[in-house]
């Protein structure tokens, strides 16, 4: 079993039910009322607790509404578009006309996802004729293929060459697998209008009529099927009207498609004319009018199959990196292997500004600059709540050598009925000192309860001051560092004496911490692990999973004294120092400590 | 300053036999590299050895074919898990490029002409590798299997076939780059002898 170092999550207040939609304000005046809270203990089991916790670096935190904020809550604006591969910022009105893929020379292999580079495909001349350094310089020309350097696939691969080095995006639109050309839609207007390539396409197909059994790809059947509908719609009379007040509302009436193509179009080809013109009209019935045999042979296919087996086949998640490519065959014999991949445009990615749910701020806003990591605003929970460390304190009076906890093996299971402590140090961020409460049932929540007693759960952490002020402010000149210095060299006395039963046991009185430092107070957690057996006659004998997993539920409420927000009018004015007024913040987390023996 | 940087690295070691070698004049093979091993070790022409390359005769002939690249420590003839002795411990074509920290165990193991023995990748003992493959960096080859011609392994074992045809390019493409390492790399063939 994988051992898990201790954890602490914390519970965003967007999932809580009964906070949610209040304010601060409410919470505060609530607070008093701590028997409710103790009604409805959290509980970390609980399914819907997986969505709400986090660990203290996933949360933001609101400066106007005094809360925590998590992914899930938080309101997202999408800053900046941008290519992950050439770090290209895409303008949001090109991303409508040219999609969200990179539009340049950007492009993963379909294989590996590596990316591709474009190299000249046509063989060097012999470096052996030439001086070697003038002939590498040479300008290569000829045609080009993207190539993998990692698993070597080669564009070629699908018969694809491109004529210029740069644009390749662009020439790749206009290609089809094979390197022939994809047809624009001018050049399919054309083919259609232009009687002789229609009587040179028969002459190919050695038929009288333009067979039906052409190959469309889908861009050409659907310019052919919109057009044939579109001149059924037009003309009215084509039809034979014999079925014309039955089929009027059916699909097959005018009607009814002018008035779904209006909702697709936005035109107003759906006219009270139009409502006059009853009759059924026909499908397409030829080529040019968009009908596709389907081609059911197969035996290529399976021929395909049979010679690279199940490796050649591409997998769901290959085809779905697969970009939509208009200009391909059409469905039927649609790409399902691997040897007709084609390369992947560079996905664009997003740089993302975050407001409060609530009051709308923007509490974390990126650099708008593609190549900069910084942000502009960036209200982390971090330097807002304290953190909770948990770590193991081993009091065994035979090996307690040390008190300030160098306990067992890190992660090591938790004996069943077996009292172990944990050190739990809170550290304070922000430059005012905190009051903390602590409460936590004394039951853990589930199957199996492990009794936690914390044996301090009220105290007062100092400022998170700067180190050196603190330092240069010193009279004596020992500055800070020196005290920390001086600090540890009684802490370690104090583990000296730690060895001792007696005062370990004086240590660990109730109501007292165990250990402070400039902005940080440690207290001491006792736990005693349920027994993992359930009685005879229960009805699951088994351990669900994860119910071995010893969690502590803890509700932290936090006091401070800020300077007062200068909101009201004339608050400038009279605002001196000594304004100061009280904020409060407080949510459930979860403690992990570990696994308990079973 | 070569002494200087010399200082920095452990000293090479140079315990165990001194192997019988059989070098073609136009080999470049750095002086620290490590030859030990009974059996003789066969270098073919214009092949480049790297400083710290180990090559170790202990458990059968080696050869090198013509315009090989053994990099910097990489390791041919590693004894591997059956530690038997064979005639042939490590045969590689030519051209055949043996990355950083590539392992090529002992036990009539070949590499094929132009394969890339990748970054840190390991061939297990036993092992035939085919023309012209690639196996990318940290791949590995189990004892015994045979790779055919022009396969790539690529990501975790996955294996397709190289169809670019580019050997020939390959090939003159590791001609120019042995043609630089000559200038780089002090060869001092004398000390094996
Ligand atoms: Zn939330
Ligand atoms: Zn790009
Ligand atoms: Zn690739
Ligand atoms: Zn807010």
């Amino acid at each position: 079993m994988a051992a898990i170092t201790p954890y602490t999550y914390i519970q965003c207040p967007c999932s809580d039910s009964s906070t949610l939609g209040r304010s601060s304000d409410t919470n505060s005046s609530r607070a008093d009322g701590a028997d409710d809270d103790d009604d409805r203990t959290f509980d970390p089991r609980a399914p819907r607790s997986n969505y709400s916790l986090y660990p203290l670096e996933y949360l933001l935190y609101c400066e106007d509404c005094h809360q925590i904020r998590c992914p899930r809550c938080v309101a997202e604006e999408i800053v900046t578009y941008y290519c992950p591969n050439c770090l290209f910022e895409v303008p949001s009105s090109n991303l409508k006309s040219e999609g969200n893929r990179c539009t340049r020379s950007c492009f993963q292999c379909p294989i590996c996802i590596g990316p591709l580079a474009v190299t000249s495909v046509e063989t060097k001349p012999d470096p052996s004729l030439l001086a070697a350094p003038d002939n590498t310089a040479a300008p290569q020309s000829g045609p080009y293929a993207l190539t993998c350097s990692y698993c070597n696939w080669s564009s070629t691969e699908v018969g694809i060459k491109f004529d210029k080095p740069n644009g390749i995006h662009a020439q790749l639109s206009k290609l089809r697998n094979g390197g022939t050309a994809r047809l624009t839609a001018k050049e399919r207007k054309e083919r259609r209008r232009d009687p002789s390539y229609r009587s040179s396409a028969a002459t190919e197909q050695g038929d009288g009529r333009s067979g039906s059994d052409e190959k469309l790809d889908l861009e050409t059947q659907f310019a052919n099927l919109k057009s044939f509908y579109q001149s059924q719609l037009a003309d009215p009379n084509a039809s034979d009207g014999g079925l014309a007040a039955l089929s009027d509302l059916g699909f097959s009436s005018p009607t009814s498609l002018s008035r779904i193509m209006s909702i697709y179009t936005g035109g107003s080809l759906h006219d009270k004319k139009a409502k006059l013109r009853v009759g059924a009209i026909r499908e397409a019935l030829e080529v040019d009018e968009g009908l596709q045999l389907a081609d059911l042979d197969e035996s290529a296919a399976i021929a395909q199959l049979h010679s690279e087996g199940h490796d050649g086949t591409a997998s769901t998640s290959r085809l779905s990196d697969q970009p939509p490519n208009f200009g391909e065959a059409h469905l039927h014999g649609r790409s399902r292997f691997v040897s007709e991949l084609r390369p992947i445009p560079y996905l664009l990615r997003t740089k993302r500004s975050k407001r409060c749910p609530v009051c709308r701020h923007i509490i974390s806003k990126p650099e708008a600059k593609v190549q900069t990591t910084r942000f502009r605003i960036r209200l982390v929970a971090g330097s807002y709540i304290p953190s909770i460390a948990i770590r193991p304190l081993s009091l065994s009076s035979g090996s307690g050598t040390s008190a300030s906890g160098s306990a067992g093996i890190p992660g090591a299971l938790l004996e069943p009925l077996k009292p172990a402590h944990y050190l739990l140090t809170f550290t304070n961020p922000i430059f005012e000192s905190i009051k903390v409460t602590l409460g936590a049932p004394a039951k853990t929540p589930g199957r199996f309860a492990s009794k936690v007693t914390v044996l301090c759960p009220e105290f007062e952490i100092d400022a998170n001051t700067d180190v050196w002020d603190e330092a240069l402010k010193d009279p004596s000149g020992a500055g800070e560092l020196r005290d920390r210095e001086r600090e540890r060299e009684r802490r370690r006395h104090k583990g000296e004496e730690g060895g001792n039963v007696s005062n370990n046991n004086n240590q660990l009185e109730v109501g007292k911490i165990w250990e402070r430092g400039r902005n940080w107070v440690s207290i001491v957690v006792e736990v005693v692990p349920a027994w993992l057996r359930l009685e005879h006659g229960t009805e699951e004998q088994r351990l669900r999973e994860d119910e071995d997993l010893l969690e502590i539920p803890m509700f932290v409420r936090v006091e401070w004294e800020a300077e007062a927000v200068g909101d009201e009018v004339g608050a400038v004015v009279g605002r001196d120092k000594e304004a100061r007024e009280k904020r409060e913040l407080a949510y459930w987390c979860v403690l992990g400590l570990g696994r308990i023996r079973h | 300053m070569s002494s200087k940087r010399h200082s920095i690295l452990p000293p090479v070691s140079s315990s165990g036999p001194k192997p019988p070698v059989h070098f073609s004049s136009s080999i470049t093979i750095a002086d620290s590299a490590l030859l030990t091993g009974t059996h003789p070790i066969a270098i073919h022409s214009e092949s480049v050895v790297h400083p710290r390359a180990k090559l170790d005769s202990l458990a059968g002939r080696i050869t090198i074919g013509r315009r090989c690249i053994i990099h910097e420590r990489s390791t041919l003839g590693a004894v591997g898990t059956s530690g038997k002795i064979t005639e042939a411990a490590v045969t590689l074509g030519d051209y055949v490029t043996v990355e950083v920290g590539a392992a090529i165990e002992a036990g009539e193991t070949v590499i094929g002409e132009g394969t890339v023995v990748g970054v840190g990748a390991r061939v297990g003992a036993g092992a035939v590798v085919g023309k012209h493959c690639t196996l990318t960096p940290h791949s590995e080859i189990a004892a015994g299997e045979v790779v055919p011609d022009l396969t790539v392994v690529y990501s975790n074992g996955m294996r397709r076939t190289d169809k670019r045809e580019v050997a020939e390019l390959k090939n003159k493409g590791i001609a120019r780059q042995i043609d630089v390492l000559r200038r780089m790399i002090p060869s001092n063939p004398a000390k094996f002898a």
